[in-house]
């Protein structure tokens, strides 16, 4: 019963914390601008993801050793270097995003200023994670984040053509009338393979099995909670899709604000239909403001070998702790200025691209290296489709800059 | 059973653990040592900005000496027990001068509740 509990409180979370303010924009623009003709991706990403979980998790059982232990070993300290930094860019920018949604999310309710309201959300941020342990955190923001669900209950009610969605998971190109829309719904598929697989998830997913003390007999867990907690959180991505694509396209409308995405649900349920959505929205996007500080301070620590973890006592980590308050502080400084948190998100996602073959081909070898995981070896199956997916995010990488300079960040 | 250790990869950019399982550091820089006549021999793994600084291009490195310092610990080859994934000593961290940023970091970071 107890493991029963276990496994069905991490799909809840992994389900829960899936969605964030980069992905909500994303999925609602995409379904604003090309119908559903973009589910393919969200459903591509989405098996991406669960195979490097997967593997992350299942290194982290066996080895105790989290994503950037693994990246120096592999790439060694030059390449790994260049890796570092760029993710700890993008998630400092991520983590800025997150807590200007937050900002706007308590705006909406409060009426408050703006700029009150980020600074607000740094102390909020600094409390709950100096006090409360990472199992909490977890399991809190994991799990409220779940009122997010009435995003799929309005993607019912508002009864898309479920044939022409189910069609839509199949790999297509619709038919456009310029190339430049071409290049914008490229640039859509790369900025939604990305908002899927951003790389954070994974050096967080990693570093939580250390924390939660994984071992080798956790691997059917992690596999379960990955593959089930993952696909069902894909579904809220999938539903925020179905919304801009039915609530959005026929009336020629972008939603430019995270706010906008309560608008379709209001629109289906009313005011209380919205207040749970903000309350899903910040859920969703506090989680991964905590889940990006953390994985930065997570990075620097495994690359240079400090003690880390929110299960040591704060002094026995103490430049670990350090490192997730400079986190904060600097993504707040950066989003205090009025930088709009969706134009942040955006440049945020579409570099996270371009860290990802270098976050997945250190994590690919080890996997594979049979000397190190002995019995718990990558088999054929998570070969191959490692590989597959090392290619996939590898030319969407290599496409990535060029397509947002030719559509303008995919304004066209 | 592998009966040679390729030290480039199974020791030099590996995490290094004291007697306690305490993290210390990664193998920044591997110390050899050879002369006329004799075998080239491993003598010591080096820790600390001042290691690694080395290894990145010039430039970086003079500018990560200036940030980071040039310090460096000298653990001799002796002290090391376990060559797993991790590098284990056979002492604790402050017996061999490493883990210093982290206790003196430790003390400013005490003065805050629940640490």
């Amino acid at each position: 019963m107890k493991k029963f509990l276990e496994i069905f409180l991490g799909i809840m979370t992994a389900m829960g914390g899936f969605v964030e303010i980069g992905e909500l924009t994303f999925m609602l623009n995409s379904g604003a601008r090309f119908g559903f003709s973009l589910l393919w991706v969200v459903a591509l990403g989405t098996a991406g993801i669960i195979v490097y979980c997967e593997m992350a998790g299942r290194v982290a059982a066996v080895t105790e050793q989290p994503v950037f232990n693994l990246i120096r070993e592999r790439v060694g300290f030059n390449v790994g270097l260049v890796t570092l930094i760029a993710a700890n860019l993008v998630n400092i920018l991520t983590c800025a995003a997150e807590i200007g949604g937050v900002a706007i999310v308590w705006q909406l309710l409060s009426g408050w200023p703006y700029r009150w309201l980020v600074l607000l959300a740094l102390l909020f941020f600094l409390i709950v994670v100096w006090f409360f342990s990472f199992h909490w955190i977890e399991k809190v923001f994991g799990l409220l984040g779940l009122l997010m669900v009435i995003f799929m209950i309005t993607a019912i009610a508002l009864k898309p053509d479920w044939t022409l969605v189910a069609q839509n998971f199949v790999p297509n190109i619709p038919r456009f009338e310029s190339s430049q829309e071409y290049f914008v719904y490229a640039y859509f598929v790369v900025a939604l393979i990305s908002a899927v697989m951003l790389p954070y998830e994974t050096y967080f997913y990693a570093s939580g099995a250390i924390e939660d003390g994984w071992n080798p007999s956790d691997i059917k867990l992690n596999r379960i909670v990955v593959i089930l907690g993952f696909i069902l959180g894909s579904t809220l991505a999938v539903a925020l899709l179905i919304i801009g694509a039915q609530a959005y396209l026929p009336r020629q409308l972008e939603p430019q604000l995270p706010g906008a995405a309560t608008l379709g649900v209001a629109a289906v349920f009313g005011k209380w239909g919205m207040l749970i959505a903000l309350g899903g929205m910040f859920f969703a996007f506090a989680g991964a403001a905590i889940e990006t500080a953390l994985s930065s301070a997570y990075n620097v620590a495994q690359f240079l070998g400090w003690p880390w973890g929110k299960y040591r006592p704060p002094k026995k980590a103490a430049r670990f702790n350090f490192s997730w308050i400079i986190v904060f502080v600097l993504a707040t400084l950066i989003i205090i200025t009025g930088l709009d948190p969706i134009s942040v998100v955006e440049y945020s996602i579409i570099f996270s691209v371009i860290i990802l073959p270098l976050t997945y081909f250190p994590l690919l070898l080890i996997a594979g290296d049979k000397n190190v995981m002995g019995n718990f070896v990558n088999g054929r199956l998570a070969n191959i489709l490692g590989w597959f997916f090392l290619v996939v995010i590898t030319l969407a990488a290599l496409a990535a800059i060029p397509l947002m300079i030719i559509t303008h960040g995919g304004k066209g | 059973m592998q009966d040679y250790l390729d030290v480039m990869r199974q020791v030099l950019d590996h995490e290094v653990v004291d007697a306690n399982n305490v993290p210390c550091g990664m193998v920044d820089d591997i110390e050899m040592e050879c002369s006329p006549g004799k075998q080239l021999r491993v003598t010591a793994i080096l820790i600390g900005p001042g290691a690694w600084a080395d290894r990145l291009p010039r430039i970086v490195g003079k500018l990560a000496g200036k940030v980071f310092g040039r310090h460096k610990t000298r653990v001799p080859w002796s002290e090391i027990s376990v060559i797993t994934e991790r590098i284990k000593l056979k002492s604790r961290a402050s017996e061999l001068g490493l883990g210093k940023a982290d206790r003196k970091a430790g003390k400013w970071i005490s003065k805050l509740p629940l640490s």
